[in-house]
């Protein structure tokens, strides 16, 4: 198809253009220009050079919020993705009670983030809590989930996984509606068991999703923020300050503006990284499947 | 009259900042009782003066309101009066955002105010001549106790910190599964400033520089340390800033603790939600009794129409006076800010009726003054607090971590 006037495609595509410009392109270069100056939004802003990228990383504070969400996504990918798999296949099923059971996981997906925040806030209670109660009903040992430096990034994950697993579900769902049943029945008749089927016709066919959902999930974990700042607000001794959370913290806590854009900007950086790990990643799995 | 209101109303609006009726805009922190005794004076504020009627605007918890303050006063928004917390101040006035408040009606000469609330006296070390805060919202942490537990083990409440050892330890019953506790303190800077003052130590030299509290810093710690993992008798309660406050509010008040140290803010809540006598007490001594204060000062941020200033002049002045005062503090907890509103309360007998709100006020007398230090916020935010989560939590060295401290307070000047 060809436009009736050269410009019309450049028209199409100008709102789009501007909203990112304005919206993403401009505040991406205003947080380079901040990260390299000292400012607290009421006095004027001093030029520091890298100082704010020296003092973050001497401090500990870069590679803290680094490592921590690398970390939490990592478990956040693989917990939601594994368990959204595993409840999908088992779920797969018609009738009235697999129907409600689907809706029921995917509930806690739609319900808001405090909501889920306080109601995981009252069952990790570290007296009173009904995970607590629960584990020592068992004799199992138990710890304050969120007052533990070492356990409350892994709470906090537990929460995200069990809120965002009905997403992974419904399109691993959706996934699995997908796949011919005659693919199924022809690896039957050629003998193929459920875990034969499972791992030559379900799981290749699956590929794509299941990296829809892990960027998806990788995306919901490194924004999380509702959640640590209703649970922890990023503590205790910071366990929980995640790179959004860190950029939060420096910019409205600790009137860091320069410091905050320093952020801002090696977690772009990082993210960039992650995207084009992934396009590599992609690209060397649709090269293999050409060969194939 | 009316011309003037007008005027104020229009000024409002070209500045979009107005209140959400097109009052003259108050901000204001905190829920619950103390957002009804400040809504009920600004009600009663705006019927005496309705030529200056004040919009008050709910912002969150003192940090969520600086925030925004912050954010606003950069997009020339500010509100006509806010409250921030006093700690704050030095930074705002050396940013040059504050206006003297000297100058506006009804505030010049001595207001009467309890010295170690006010300005002048809850700062030292280079306070300025001028007025920038009226007090408002102020305390000092105390000591609650269960009525109930201290008749069940026959104690008084702790006067050192050996007392309070021992008074855990015999309050403290139950297995892992249902247990009391025998003490419980948020790990937060403002108790650590007061457990350094008792032993003995300032914030400050008497240059001004940031020593936190040299050895009697560390022993403040070390006592945190000492109560959490030698002696088992307290859990430092989850959560951050005013959160760990809240869990352990609620902690107590479902008698999983026998004595916490909290704000004197919470001593009508406390009192009207617990199942048990309350009891307050001073907190106990080390080698000197010692208390910073707590809470806030109304502000009047730079750049709004003399409109405002003059509702705020107005606001402030009605504000401080003692009846007005009292009216809040009695309501809250917090303590009457006037000298005349707390001879007018132990004229009327109140402090024989209500002697849990006797205890901040005789406390005043062991007030430790904060610096008035630019760097003061960020000493506390960024340097310090972190630090004493890390030092209780993962039980890490106290003297290393004020020595990094201190290292850090010296990198950032």
């Amino acid at each position: 198809m060809r436009p009736r006037a050269a410009m019309h495609p450049y028209l199409m595509v100008a709102p789009t253009v501007l909203v990112l410009a304005l919206f993403f392109v401009y505040p991406l270069f205003a947080a380079a220009y901040e990260s390299v100056h000292a400012w607290d939004l009421l006095t004027p802003r001093r030029y520091v050079g890298l100082e704010n990228y020296r003092e973050l990383s001497q401090s500990g504070a870069l590679w803290g919020a680094f490592s921590r969400t690398l970390g939490f996504g990592a478990v956040v990918v693989v917990f939601s993705v594994g368990l959204g798999l595993l409840l999908a296949i088992s779920l797969n099923r018609p009738g009235r009670l697999y129907e409600l059971l689907r809706g029921a996981i995917f509930s806690a997906y739609v319900v808001s983030w405090v909501a889920v925040a306080l109601l995981w806030m009252w069952i990790l209670d570290a007296d009173a809590g009904l995970l607590t109660r629960s584990l020592r009903g068992l004799a199992l040992p138990t710890t304050s989930w969120l007052g533990n430096p070492d356990a409350a990034l892994w709470s906090i994950a537990g929460v995200t996984v069990w809120k965002i697993t009905g997403y992974a579900m419904v399109v691993f769902l959706a996934g699995l509606q997908s796949i011919p049943r005659s693919l199924h029945e022809a690896a039957a008749l050629d003998g193929a068991g459920p875990l034969a089927r499972f791992r030559y016709v379900t799981w290749p066919a699956l590929r794509p999703t299941t990296a829809f959902v892990a960027t998806t999930s990788l995306i919901m974990s490194f924004q999380a923020f509702d959640v640590i700042r209703v649970m922890t607000q990023g503590g205790p001794v910071r366990s929980t300050t995640l790179f959004v959370y860190a950029i939060y913290e420096e910019v409205f806590m600790n009137l860091r503006v320069g410091r905050a854009s320093a952020l801002v900007v090696v977690f772009f950086g990082v993210l960039v990284v992650l995207t084009l790990l992934n396009l590599w990643a992609l690209g060397v799995s649709q090269a293999r499947r050409a060969r194939a | 009259m009316k011309r003037r209101a007008l005027l104020a109303a229009g000024a409002a609006g070209l500045l979009g900042c107005a209140g959400g009726d097109g009052g003259v805009p108050l901000w204001f922190s905190y829920g619950g009782k103390n957002r009804e005794a400040l809504l009920a004076l600004v009600a009663a504020f705006n019927a005496e003066f309705p030529a200056h009627r004040l919009s008050p605007v709910y912002q969150g918890d003192y940090f969520e309101l600086l925030a925004k303050l912050r954010t606003s006063l950069h997009a020339g928004r500010a509100p006509a009066v806010t409250h921030v917390i006093a700690e704050v101040m030095p930074y705002l006035v050396s940013a040059d955002v504050l206006e003297p408040l000297d100058g506006l009606p009804g505030l010049g000469g001595d207001l009467g105010f309890v010295e170690p609330l006010a300005q002048a006296g809850a700062f030292t070390n280079g306070a300025p001549d001028r007025l920038y805060g009226v007090p408002f919202n102020r305390s000092t942490p105390i000591a609650y106790y269960n009525g109930d537990v201290l008749r069940e083990i026959g104690r008084e409440p702790a006067a050192t910190w050996d007392d309070l050892v021992s008074f855990a330890a015999a309050a403290q019953k139950g297995d892992e599964a249902s247990r009391r506790w025998g003490f419980s303190v948020p790990v937060d800077w403002w108790f650590w400033v007061a457990m350094l003052g008792q032993a003995g130590g300032s914030l400050v030299d008497a240059s001004g520089a940031f020593t936190l509290g040299g050895d009697a810093g560390v022993r403040a710690l070390a006592f945190l340390q000492e109560l959490v993992y030698e002696r088992r008798l307290m859990r430092p309660p989850p959560g951050r800033d005013y959160n760990a406050w809240q869990v352990q509010n609620a902690e107590f008040l479902a008698g999983r603790v026998a004595t916490i140290w909290t704000s004197t803010a919470f001593v009508r809540y406390l009192e009207d939600n617990a199942k048990f006598p309350v009891v307050c007490a001073p907190l106990p001594r080390l080698e000197r009794a010692a208390v910073p204060t707590g809470g806030t000062m109304f502000v009047v941020p730079k750049g709004g129409p003399p409109a405002w200033h003059e509702a705020a002049g107005h606001f402030l002045a009605f504000m401080s006076r003692p009846d007005r005062s009292n009216e809040f503090a009695t309501k809250t907890g917090y303590i009457p800010v006037t000298r005349a509103g707390i001879t007018l309360l132990e004229q009327a007998g109140y402090y024989e009726k209500k002697p849990n709100d006797r205890v901040a006020v005789d406390q005043l007398a062991n007030v430790m003054p904060w610096p008035w230090h630019r760097e003061l916020f960020r000493v506390q935010r960024e340097v310090v607090q972190a630090r004493l989560e890390s030092a209780v939590l993962e039980r890490r060295d106290a003297r290393e971590i004020l020595d990094a401290a201190r290292a850090a307070i010296e990198r950032a000047r």
